[in-house]
Formats: structure tokens, C-alpha cells, sequence
């Protein structure tokens, strides 16, 4: 039997084990045999070993110069990864256009939106609790306050109704462009002005605003007239809704408002609104209503959109 | 045993013995062996239903106390009655197959293995969150619920795949398994009748003819020259005879006994053609039974590419995790609302688990499994197909698997000369010198004086291959003379046999006598072939250059030489001598009486010496060099006696050529054997006997120390004990085998293989693998194939998990900085299991990068599947750069729409808000709530679409990792073009074909887009050619060691 063999001799199997190169060589025959479980302080003593191993110098398994390259490396890598990164974005931007973007194709339809702005759409007048409308008549007035006639006069153009007022570049940029004049006034009792029942929230009477969403280029209406009507969504709610008012007149939007030429052209573009005064709400009850706008080139039928061209939100009165 | 062991192996030639000759000294310890590795085995496993000990002392009953112990009737039999009620009793005569895991758990172990458990958890927060915002707001979104539906149909059906991949593959098997039901002709009622086997019970009297299956463990009642082959049980062919009479004590040694499953070969035809037993044990009672319990008790060990995916599920779920709850804990402390956050968490697993990834390995594995099948190499169990690539030591058999398994003349002796024969599997002609007049002599003995025959009706079949009625001696020398001579019926027909005296192990020659074919010759030929030493005594005179001289003390000598050498080349040697009888003393009418014996047996005329050897297969060498160069330790081991496994290993090359035993040092500086100096011999040869006394400790020295390792004659038990040492070197041991009691150590072995042709079924059921054709060839094609797909399925991990930061990043980013979501949970659903499927298999089909047989085997420890390297650059380098190009694609979107990269910073609350529907963008213009998903969508399109382009770089880059892209050919594997046409075919048609289906969030992009990330992609492939470029120049550098996974 071959006994006295030497215990050394490096052996293809035995040598590649994982602790050669931390440790030191051990005899091929006992390393085969040290495969037993590892005890709770061995794991222990091995972490330790693991963050700081004293012989080899390595911290978390890496020496000094090793984590130093790869520190360098990382630094290098990424920092030309941001580089390229900031590269072609930039690349990217430049071929958007600071005034009007590229694509619109999303906006064919806009939408429509009201004012208060409320979560969910709910305009939920309690009239004996004045902090309850108390927040949207804050709101209402502190967005119409652009609209007030002074600031209007001071900033933009009267211009004549029923066409569009068109501001072409002609080759040469042209702006900032002009925007038409929004009083507050054309509200009439929406308008918030001198109204000792706050819009008719403290009435049970509301003033509900809509407006249509801004879309650049677009020219609403097709040179046709439109407005805004609103109803009941269903029968029930139309017999509780009541009557209403509308102001301007029938709910019109005026075609001069349009085209818009976007925030950076149209620097004091006042977005056209129509009110809509509901008289007689069923009280306690809530209504849905819809409200949606009549133009040419605006379909109001969307199925997935259902903000596309209309509105619908709800109301309810509560009264004691 | 020691001095039992012959200087030189001659075997006798005997009439029925196989090549796999041993001692018959060697049975005992053999059968020992058996029993003792069973108690061991039992010691180790505490199985309840192998405790039980084998009590058996019906041998050394009398026919009559049998009868009355089984209450039973010799001649009559059992009644059908009595034994129906033992059948109910004891049960079928069958062995019970391995306990199967049911169906139902296998297919639950799939819903629950891997990452499915991640997703169920993704999937149950889902539908938890989905509660919570119900409970709170009737008319919340359903959203989650789809995705938590969507999620569990995930796992349920990459489940399912599994399930079905590993079912497929077990079927192969299942048909393997399969043996036509056995019959079995019984004594019942007094009346013989067939039956199945499986209905006998002990008491059944049974008749058995030669060549069929003993049907259970019988006690021999009548038997006229039976002999069994009992290698089913002891891995030992050498017939068995058997007979009535009780000769042992020892149940397994005795002859009275045959056990179930062994063969019985043959039974004089007179008088009655059969032999008669009693049943005295069945199905898992009996011997074999036992011995395929056992097996059942070794527990499988896990494969190491499980043992790999576990690790490599065990990192992905741990970064899952860990990114998760961090996010979780920064989401919350950033103020969201705890259900967001809980969101967040399902997108963060979602995006971090490679869904598609286990179920691309099992296919990829599936097709190696195919493709090592039509190699040869059927793979019972998919995992074993990497198993053999990582073996590093193979515990190979040699009959069949080394050699040829027959039995062919090697070398001749004649004329004081040593001829060569051709031994290959093919050979057409024999290139000796064939005009000496001896040779003429010499052919005509081995042509007559020989009882084996063709089976009639093969003349179209190449000689080699033709069936031979006749023992393995005699069939090589009946191919051989036929190769050489032409038509030996033809010859034998001309020489009419007057007499003949067949082979016993008494007389150790066989003899004959013929007419000649010259009719002006009245005279006889005798001739005769045995043992050389017996021969020659026989002998007075020699035949040289065809003239006959006197037998001197020289010639004497120069016999013993050759005698000597073609023994020491582990041949076995047979002597031919003729005698033409003189036609006066006896007349063409003399009758020969074989029993009187009443002709000369002495004073004939030697003829020659003939060789035989079991050769080893011609692919064998090369495959052993390969083998060698491939880092892998090729040991025999072989029930063989030493000389013979030491020259087979020699000439095959696991012994390689300049390299000694202390035994052949000693022989060379004749020196006694101690006084060697161990260290300079390369290679051991170690026999079953040492091997008993060896200590573990030894044995590890032994296997440690020696490169080249032959162990001979071990019984099969001892197989066992040689692959435990083995695995105590943290090796992967791969071992053939194919009888039944090898079934413990195939079991035990890392990957078992069973031999499709010799093996047993039992071995079978026991192997991952089974070779076809028995070559030990096709094992290294496995192997190859073995390392390719360990290769092969690093690059399919590394390409996977390459995009799974491009997938986290958007959530990452979405939450931190608040832009819009950039991708959808749905959507990287369809990267994982959609695009980026076929890519990941197209992998599977690259070619080695280098020759990966000229690397050591992977260390099962050190070198795994998914390192630290592999991680971090999928991750850290690659994968982070794809996010940056697909980022870009999702800004150019947003800002070509309107949004631009400012803008979208902190949007998040806003743009999720439902009754937000006039947000501004950039330009002053407003959007609607549907409006902006629908541009969130058009994101999710566009960062699917930067992914898919980046991960078309990602998988070019992934063929190699260490060569040039351009040194592995960009066009050599054409799937991986196929697969980037799958992911480009599968993204036109999410995007333009199902893009108005909103439930899927996919729109149509417009063409442009597609190709904002393609200087990304191609800074990736530049970026990892560089890598590879350095990796080549400096191996071994500080780069080598962190960028090469």
C-alpha cells in the first residue's frame, strides 16, 4: 500500500478549493475531509474575516488597490455613461421646438374642465356651512382674478368677435402674440363682482365655470359658432337639476379666443369660460350633470375619453 | 488469494464460460461483498423495509419438508384455491417500483419552486391592495386585480411548461422501463399451465427452460445441466451451473437456488429439457428485491446545475427583496400612501424577476437532452445533462463499455513468431504472413476444432456482426477463421467430424477428429485445442515452416516466452496440436470411441499458439485522451482480473503509455516491490482484496495520489465504496454500470450512467442517464455537450438579467423623482415572457467559444453558474446602460409630445390624478386624464421598444465572453437570428397590432422612435467588445478577474 505518500502533491481535484488562496496549504488529504457544517461562530468568525481579513489586507474581500481601481473605474464609467447620456439628450431636445411640439396628435379633441376644481369632480354645497363653499369661492376668486376687466384692458386687445384672431409668423417670428380681452364682466351674476351671495354658493344657487382645455393651433369651431350646453346625465338628474343660466349668452365661445400659440407665444392668453348659474337644484339630492361643447370639430363622443369635448360632474345642494 | 492469482492468465477454455472470467476463488468474497455492503447500507439508511433480514434455510430442506413447509405437492402442485388466497396474501410476484412522487406534488413543487413564490406574493398584494382601495372607494380600478390576475396565470402556466418539459422527459424513460409481461409455465391443479408472473406465489411448482427468466426465488427440484447467469445480481456473467443438491450453507452460494430476474442459460435437452423448481419466495422477498430496496435507500444527490439555479434564484430573489423593501421604506418615508408603496413593491419583484428565465432553462436543457440522445446518451432525469459536463471523474466499467464486449483473436504464435491480428470492430483482412505451411495447419485446427456455428441465414450480414451459436472463445475463433479462410461450413462439411470430445474443465482440451478433404489421404486428423501448457505435454514434436521437428528444450523455451508475453498482455491463450493418424492402425472404417479413448493422446505435433482479447473499442482511446486533456480522471473498474484490466487500460489509455506501477518500477530496475520510491509511479492497479483492507483514509491517499487508477477484480459492491471516495474529493463522479447490485453506486454517483444494451433494468431505473450503445465515446460527447449548455445558459442568464434594471429603473426613478410611470407592470411581462423567450433559447445553440474540452471540469464550489462578475456587469454595466437607451426613448416621446424632461419631474401626483383633466404640459396646452394614458402608454410602448433594440445588442454581445464577436462568427448560429426576428416580429405586432387593445397598454409607435436607441445598443456592443479585447490581452489582470463571468 502506498503510505508514506506525499500529502502534497498538487492534484488537479483537491487543489482548487475555495479558501486556496486565503489560507494556507494544507495537506490534500485533509482539505477533502474539513467539509463538515459550519458552526454559529465559524459563520461569525468568517463575516469577520470577511470585512477585514488582517492577513491579506482585504477589506470586504478586496484590497486597498483593488478597491481603488475598481472605485476609479466605476467613476470613469459612469461618469462618461452621464455624458453620453446628456449627449443625446440634448441630441433629442434639439429637435423639439421651444414654442410649439412636435406631435399633437393626442390633443385632437380637448377636453373640458370646470371650475371649482374639486376632488373627484363633486361640487358639494352645504349652504348653512359657509366653510364648506367657502374653499371654492376662495378658489373662483382667485382664478377669475386675471379676468378682472382692468387687468384685461391693461393687457390685451379688444378684438372682433366671431373669427379667429390669427397671428401669423410670416416667416418672421412674431411675438409675444396678442391675446383677445376676457372680462369678468361678460360673466354677468357669475362674475363674482360685488356679489354678496359669493357666486350663489351661500344661496344654494352655484356658479359652476367650464372652460376648454387649451390645445395649440387649434381652431375650434371650424369658423362656425359653438357653445356650451349642459344637461342631466340621466332623467332623474335632469329633473333635479332645474333651470340654469348660462353666461355669455347660450354658453357661446367666441372664436376670437382662438387659435392659442401656446406659453411662450401667448404670454397673456385668458382662456375663454362659460358659466352656468343652477337656479333651482333639487336640494339633498346629488346630480349628475354633464355639460359639453357644440362645435363643429369637436367630437363629444369618445368613449374612452370621457372628458373629451365634455364634462360631467356633480352637484349637490344641501340645504336644512 | 494472494498466491492463488496466477502468474499468467490462461484461461481455460471451457464450454459455456463468458469473457468476464473470474476466479472462482473470487465468488465468496464476491457474494460477501453483496451481503456486507447490504448491512452497511441498512446500518446507514434505518429503512423500516430493509430491516428485515433474509432468513433462509429452504436449500437444505429436503423435497419433502419443503412440501410440507409451503403445503404444497410436487407433482401436483398448488391448487388454484390455496393459491389464490396466497396471492392475496403476499401480494404479485413483482418487484414494487421506486415510490414515485405523485403526480399532483410534482406539479404543486413546480407553482412553488423558484421564483414562483416571489410572485405569488406579487400577485397577493395585488389582490390585498385591490381590497384595501375597494374598501375605501367602491369604484376603484380594477387594475390590480388584472395584474394579480395576471401574475398567478404566470406562474400557473410557466408551472404547467415545467411540468409538462419534465413529464416529457421522464416518459422517455417510462418506455424504457416497460418489459413485455413475463410468463411462466406452472404446475397448478396437476395440470401445466402458462401464467404471468407476477401471479406465482411461494409453493408454485415451476418449470423453466434454458434461456428463459427465473420468475422468482426458486428452489431447484430437478435440473439436469442447468446453468444460470447470475450477473443481474452479482455484475458477474460467468454461468452459474446448477443443480438439485444443497452445497452451501450460504442460500446465495448454494447451487439448489435460482433467483428471480437471473437468466437461466441452459438445461440438457435430455430427458426432459427443463428444470423444476418451487417458489420460495416473491416479488420484493426475494434476493433482487432487496437489492432494489437498497437502491431506493441511497438518496439521490441534488444535481449541481439545481444546486447552480438555486444559487442563482436565491441572488435575483435576494436583490428582488432587498430593492423591494428599500424602495418600500423610501416610498413611505417620501410620504406616499402605504398602498402605493405596496405597489410599488409588486412593480419592483415583477421587474426584477426573470419570469421567462426557468422555464427558457428547462427547454434549453430539454434540447441538449435531445441532442445528447441522438448522440447516444439518453438523459432520464434534464438536470444530469450539465452534470456530466461538470464531471471530473468517471468510474467507468470495462466489458462493453471500454472494449467491445467479444471476444477476438489478437495475436498468433507460430513458426517461433508473434503475429498481429487486426482486433478493430470492422476488420475485413488479416494482414499476417499467411504462405508458412504451419499457418496452413494451424488454420485447419482452429476451423475443425470447433464446436460454434453461425445461425443459419446471415450470409449478408458483415461476419463480425453475425449471431454465433457457441461460446466466446469459440465464436472469435469461428469469425476469425472465417475472415481468413472463406467458408468454414464449407470446410468443416469437407473434413467430415468422425469423433469429438468436448471441452471440460477436467481435461482442459478439446478435441476431434476428422476425414480430410484430400481424397489420396486415407488418413485421420486429429485435432485438438486447450490450455497451452496441457497442449504441449501432450506434444513431442513442432511443426516450423510447415515441416514437423522434435520439441527440444529451445523451442520449449522460446513457447514459454511467447507463452508468457501474450499472457502478460492480459490474453488468453489457447494451444493447437494435430496428429494425422496413420491409415494403417486406423482404417477409413476405425470407430472412435471418445470415452475408451482409444487413439494416441500423446506424442502429437504442436502447431501454434492463439491470443483472444476483448479489445477495446477503437473510439475509446481518443475518447480516453480526450477525457484526459477535458481535466477529467478516468478509473477503471472492473471485475476483471488485474493483468487483463491493466493491458485493456494500458492500451486504451487510462494507463498512459510512459507511465509505471510500483510494480512495473520494481520489475524494471529489478528491485524488490517496498523498495520503490512510491512518488514516481503515475499510475496503481488495485485489486478488489486491497481495496477490503483499505481504510477510508488510504483510499482517499489512493485516489489522491495516483493519476491513473485501475481497480480489478472488485465486485460490484466495492463500486460503492470507490465512488464515495471519490465524492469525498469533492469530485463529480460519473459511473457506468449495469447490473443490478451497481444500482446502489449509479444511484450514489453524481450522475449514474446505465448501459442501454447489458445493463439491467434495475440499473437503469437507477441512472440519469443511459448510454445506447454502450460506448464509453458517447460519455464524452456528453460531456461535451455537458459544458457547452453550462456555457451556453451563463449567456442566457447574463442576457436575462441584463434587462431586468432596464425594467427596474423606471420604478426606481418613477418613485424617487416622480415622473410619469415609464413602463408598465404588463409591459415587462411581455419582455420577460414575450421578446426576449426565443432569444434566450437561441443561445442554447451557440458553439463553444474554445475548445472546452481542453479545460479542466468546473470546480462544483468555485466556478458557478452566476458569479459576482456575471451580476455586476448585467447588472451594474450592461444593464444600467440599457436604461439610460431606453430613457431616452421614453423622454424623446414624452418631449416630442409636449412634455419635456423638466416638466415631468414631480408630476406624478398630478398626471395620476383621474379628475385632473387639464394638465398643462410644457407649451401651455391641457390634457385630459385619458388623454396622458394614453401618452403613458405610448411611454410604456416606446420603453419596451429601447429595451427590445438594446436587447437585440444585449444578445449579440452574449454569444461569446471572452472572443471577439467577429472570431465567433455573426452568422454561424442562425437561431440567434430567428430569435432576433422573434423579438422584432412579436414587438410590431404589441405595437401595431394589438395596439388598440387598452387592457395590454401598448400603442402605435410611430416608426421613428424605434430607432432612438440604436446608438445605444451599439455603444454596448462596442463597450463589450473593449471588455473582451482586454480580457484577452491581459488574462489574468485586474479586469480579467472583475469583467470575465
Amino acid at each position: 500500500m502506498p503510505q508514506q505518500r506525499s500529502l502534497c502533491v498538487p492534484r488537479p481535484l483537491v487543489v482548487g478549493s475555495i479558501e486556496e488562496h486565503q489560507r494556507a496549504p494544507r495537506p490534500a488529504a485533509k482539505m477533502v475531509t474539513q467539509k463538515e457544517k459550519k458552526s454559529c461562530g465559524q459563520v461569525v468568525e468568517e463575516w469577520k474575516e470577511f470585512v477585514w481579513n488582517p492577513r491579506t489586507h482585504q477589506f470586504m474581500g478586496r484590497t486597498g488597490t483593488s478597491w481603488a481601481f475598481i472605485l476609479l473605474f466605476y467613476f470613469v464609467f459612469y461618469g462618461f455613461l452621464t455624458a453620453m447620456f446628456t449627449l443625446t439628450m440634448w441630441v433629442m431636445l434639439q429637435t423639439v421646438s421651444d414654442h410649439t411640439p412636435k406631435y399633437q396628435d393626442r390633443l385632437a379633441t380637448p377636453g373640458l374642465m370646470i371650475r371649482p376644481k374639486t376632488e373627484n369632480l363633486d361640487v358639494v354645497v352645504n349652504v348653512s356651512d359657509a366653510e364648506s363653499w367657502g374653499q371654492h369661492v376662495q378658489k373662483l376668486n382667485k382664478f377669475l382674478e386675471p379676468y378682472n376687466d382692468s387687468v384685461q384692458a391693461q393687457k390685451n386687445d379688444v378684438c372682433r368677435p366671431g373669427r379667429y384672431y390669427e397671428q401669423p409668423d410670416n416667416g418672421v417670428l412674431n411675438y409675444p402674440k396678442r391675446a383677445c380681452q376676457f372680462n369678468r364682466t361678460q360673466l354677468g351674476d357669475c362674475s363674482g363682482l360685488g356679489d354678496p351671495t359669493h357666486y350663489g354658493y351661500s344661496t344654494g344657487q352655484p356658479c359652476v365655470f367650464i372652460k376648454m382645455n387649451r390645445v395649440i393651433n387649434f381652431y375650434a369651431g371650424a369658423n362656425q359658432s359653438m357653445n356650451v350646453t349642459c344637461v342631466g346625465k340621466r332623467e332623474e338628474d335632469a329633473e333635479n337639476l332645474g333651470s340654469f343660466v348660462m353666461f355669455p349668452a347660450h354658453g357661446n365661445i367666441d372664436l376670437m379666443y382662438f387659435p392659442y400659440y401656446g406659453k411662450k407665444f401667448h404670454v397673456n392668453y385668458t382662456q375663454p369660460l362659460v358659466a352656468v348659474k343652477f337656479l333651482n337644484v333639487t336640494p339633498n339630492v346629488e346630480v349628475n350633470v354633464e355639460c359639453r361643447i357644440n362645435a363643429v370639430n369637436i367630437a363629444t363622443d369618445d368613449e374612452r375619453d370621457k372628458f373629451a369635448g365634455r364634462v360631467a360632474f356633480k352637484l349637490r345642494i344641501n340645504k336644512t | 488469494m494472494g498466491q492463488k492469482t496466477p502468474q499468467i492468465y490462461s484461461v481455460e477454455l471451457n464450454g459455456a464460460k463468458d469473457m468476464k472470467q473470474t476466479d472462482k476463488g473470487d465468488d465468496k468474497d464476491k457474494y460477501r461483498g453483496l451481503w456486507s455492503t447490504c448491512l452497511e447500507l441498512r446500518k446507514n439508511h434505518h429503512k423500516e423495509h430493509v430491516t428485515k433480514e433474509i432468513d433462509l434455510d429452504d436449500h437444505k430442506l429436503s423435497n419433502k419438508e419443503l412440501e410440507n413447509k409451503y403445503h404444497t405437492n410436487i407433482v401436483t402442485g398448488l391448487s388454484s384455491t390455496q393459491a389464490a388466497e396466497l396471492l392475496a396474501r403476499d401480494g404479485p410476484n413483482a418487484l414494487s417500483p421506486p415510490q414515485e412522487t405523485p403526480e399532483i406534488i410534482k406539479f404543486l413543487k413546480q407553482m412553488v419552486g423558484g421564483f414562483s413564490i416571489l410572485l405569488w406574493v406579487g400577485a397577493i398584494l395585488c389582490w390585498i391592495a385591490y381590497g384595501i382601495q375597494f374598501s375605501n372607494d367602491k369604484s376603484s380600478s380594477l387594475d390590480n386585480v388584472y395584474l394579480g390576475t395576471v401574475l398567478a396565470l404566470v406562474v400557473i402556466l410557466t408551472g404547467i411548461f415545467a411540468y409538462y418539459q419534465e413529464a416529457k422527459s421522464t416518459n422517455i424513460m417510462a418506455s424504457f422501463s416497460k418489459m413485455i409481461p413475463q410468463q411462466a409455465l406452472v404446475i397448478r391443479d396437476s395440470e401445466k399451465k402458462i401464467i404471468p408472473a407476477e401471479q406465482l406465489v411461494v409453493g408454485d411448482i415451476v418449470e423453466i427452460k434454458g434461456g428463459d427468466q427465473i420468475p422468482a426465488d426458486i428452489r431447484l427440484l430437478f435440473a439436469q445441466g442447468c446453468k444460470v447467469d447470475n450477473s443481474s445480481l452479482t455484475g458477474e456473467s460467468e454461468p452459474q451451473p446448477r443443480s438439485c443438491e444443497f452445497t452451501h450453507d450460504n442460500p446465495l452460494e448454494t447451487k439448489n437456488i435460482g433467483f428471480y430476474s437471473t437468466t437461466c442459460l441452459e438445461v440438457s435437452i435430455s430427458p426432459v429439457g427443463t428444470a423444476t423448481g418451487m417458489v420460495i419466495n416473491t416479488g420484493d422477498r426475494t434476493i433482487i428485491g432487496h437489492i432494489a430496496s437498497l437502491a431506493s435507500g441511497v438518496g439521490n444527490e441534488k444535481t449541481p446545475i439545481a444546486t447552480e439555479i438555486e444559487h442563482f434564484v436565491h441572488i435575483v430573489a435576494g436583490v428582488a427583496i432587498s430593492i423591494g423593501v428599500l424602495f418600500f421604506i423610501i416610498a413611505v418615508s417620501m410620504k406616499y400612501r402605504v398602498l402605493d408603496s405596496i405597489i410599488f413593491l409588486i412593480g419592483i419583484i415583477v421587474a426584477n424577476v426573470p419570469e421567462g428565465l426557468l422555464a427558457t432553462v428547462t427547454v434549453t436543457l430539454s434540447l441538449t437532452a435531445k441532442r445528447m440522445a441522438k448522440k447516444n446518451c439518453l438523459v432520464k432525469n434534464l438536470e444530469a445533462v450539465e452534470t456530466l459536463g461538470s464531471t471530473s471523474i468517471i468510474c467507468s466499467d470495462k466489458t462493453g463499455t471500454l472494449t467491445q464486449n467479444r471476444m477476438t483473436v489478437a495475436h498468433l504464435w507460430f513458426d517461433n513468431q508473434i503475429f498481429m491480428a487486426d482486433t478493430s470492430e470492422d476488420h475485413f483482412k488479416q494482414t499476417f504472413d499467411q504462405s508458412s505451411g504451419t499457418w496452413a495447419s494451424l488454420s485447419k485446427i482452429i476451423t475443425l476444432c470447433n464446436r460454434a456455428e453461425f445461425r443459419p441465414g446471415q450470409e449478408r450480414v458483415p461476419i463480425m456482426k453475425r449471431v454465433v451459436v457457441g461460446d466466446a472463445s469459440e465464436t472469435a475463433l469461428l469469425k476469425f477463421s472465417e475472415v481468413v479462410l472463406g467458408d468454414v461450413m464449407e470446410i468443416r462439411k469437407r473434413n467430415h467430424k468422425v469423433a469429438e470430445i468436448p471441452f471440460n474443465s477436467t481435461n482442459k482440451f478439446q478435441l476431434s477428429i476428422h476425414k480430410t478433404d484430400d481424397p489420396t489421404d486415407k488418413r485421420f486428423l486429429m485435432v485438438m485445442k486447450g490450455a497451452p501448457e496441457k497442449i504441449l505435454e501432450k506434444c513431442s514434436t513442432i511443426m516450423v515452416n510447415g515441416q514437423e521437428q522434435p520439441l527440444d528444450q529451445s523451442t520449449a523455451e522460446a513457447f514459454y516466452t511467447a507463452y508468457m508475453e501474450l499472457g502478460g498482455l492480459g490474453e488468453r491463450v489457447l494451444g493447437f496440436c494435430h496428429l494425422y493418424l496413420s491409415a494403417d492402425e486406423f482404417p477409413e472404417t476405425y470407430s472412435f470411441d471418445v470415452d475408451a479413448m482409444n487413439f494416441p493422446m500423446s506424442n502429437l505435433c504442436f502447431v501454434g499458439l492463439l491470443s483472444m482479447i476483448d479489445p477495446p473499442r477503437s473510439t475509446v482511446p481518443d475518447a480516453i485522451t480526450k477525457c484526459r486533456s477535458a481535466g477529467i480522471k478516468v478509473i477503471m473498474v472492473t471485475g476483471d482480473h488485474p493483468i487483463t484490466a491493466k493491458a485493456i487500460a494500458k492500451s486504451v489509455g487510462i494507463i498512459s503509455a510512459n507511465s509505471e506501477t510500483v510494480e512495473d518500477i520494481a520489475k524494471r530496475l529489478n528491485i524488490a516491490v517496498e523498495q520503490v520510491n512510491k512518488q514516481d509511479a503515475k499510475a496503481v492497479v488495485v485489486t478488489g482484496m486491497e481495496l477490503k483492507d483499505m481504510s477510508e483514509d488510504q483510499l482517499d491517499e489512493v485516489l489522491t495520489s495516483y493519476p491513473e487508477i485501475v481497480f480489478a477484480r472488485t465486485s460490484p459492491q466495492q463500486k460503492l465504496i470507490i465512488v464515495e471516495g471519490c465524492q469525498r474529493q469533492d469530485a463529480v463522479v460519473a459511473v457506468t454500470g449495469d447490473g443490478v447490485n451497481d444500482s446502489p453506486a449509479l444511484k450514489k454517483a453524481d450522475i449514474g450512467i446505465a448501459m442501454g444494451i447489458a445493463g439491467s433494468d434495475a440499473a437503469k431505473n437507477a441512472a440519469d442517464m443511459v448510454l445506447l450503445d454502450d460506448n464509453f465515446a458517447s460519455i464524452v460527447t456528453g460531456v461535451e455537450e455537458g459544458r457547452l449548455i453550462f456555457d451556453n445558459l451563463k449567456k442566457t442568464i447574463a442576457y436575462t438579467l441584463t434587462k431586468n434594471i432596464a425594467e427596474l429603473c423606471p420604478f426606481l426613478i418613477y418613485i424617487i423623482v416622480g415622473v410619469p410611470l415609464p413602463l408598465g407592470t404588463i409591459t415587462i411581462l411581455f419582455i420577460d415572457l414575450g421578446t426576449d423567450i426565443v432569444p434566450s433559447i437561441a443561445l442554447a445553440y451557440e458553439k463553444a467559444e474554445s475548445d472546452i474540452m481542453n479545460r479542466k471540469p468546473r470546480h462544483k464550489k468555485k466556478d458557478r453558474l452566476v458569479n459576482k462578475p456575471l451580476a455586476v456587469y448585467s447588472y451594474l454595466h450592461i444593464g444600467l446602460m440599457q436604461s439610460l437607451g431606453a430613457f431616452l426613448v421614453y423622454f424623446t416621446v414624452y418631449a416630442q409630445e409636449g412634455f419635456r424632461p423638466s416638466t415631468l419631474i414631480n408630476l406624478r401626483v398630478e398626471w395620476e390624478k383621474d379628475f385632473v383633466n387639464n394638465l398643462e404640459d410644457s407649451y401651455g396646452q391641457e390634457w385630459t386624464r385619458y388623454q396622458r394614458k394614453y401618452l403613458e402608454w405610448t411611454g410604456y410602448t416606446a420603453f419596451f421598444i429601447g429595451i427590445m433594440i438594446q436587447q437585440i445588442a444585449d444578445l449579440i454581445i452574449r454569444k461569446t465572453r471572452k472572443n471577439s464577436i467577429f472570431q465567433q462568427g455573426l452568422f454561424r448560429n442562425k437561431v440567434i437570428w430567428v430569435g432576433i426576428a422573434s423579438q422584432i416580429i412579436i414587438a410590431l405586432i404589441l405595437s401595431y397590432g394589438l395596439g388598440s387593445i387598452t387592457a395590454l397598454n401598448f400603442t402605435m409607435l410611430r416608426p421613428q422612435y424605434w430607432f432612438v436607441a440604436v446608438p445605444h445598443a451599439f455603444l454596448i456592443w462596442v463597450y463589450d467588445e473593449v471588455r473582451k479585447l482586454f480580457i484577452r490581452l491581459y488574462p489574468g489582470s485586474w479586469w480579467d478577474k472583475n469583467m470575465y463571468y
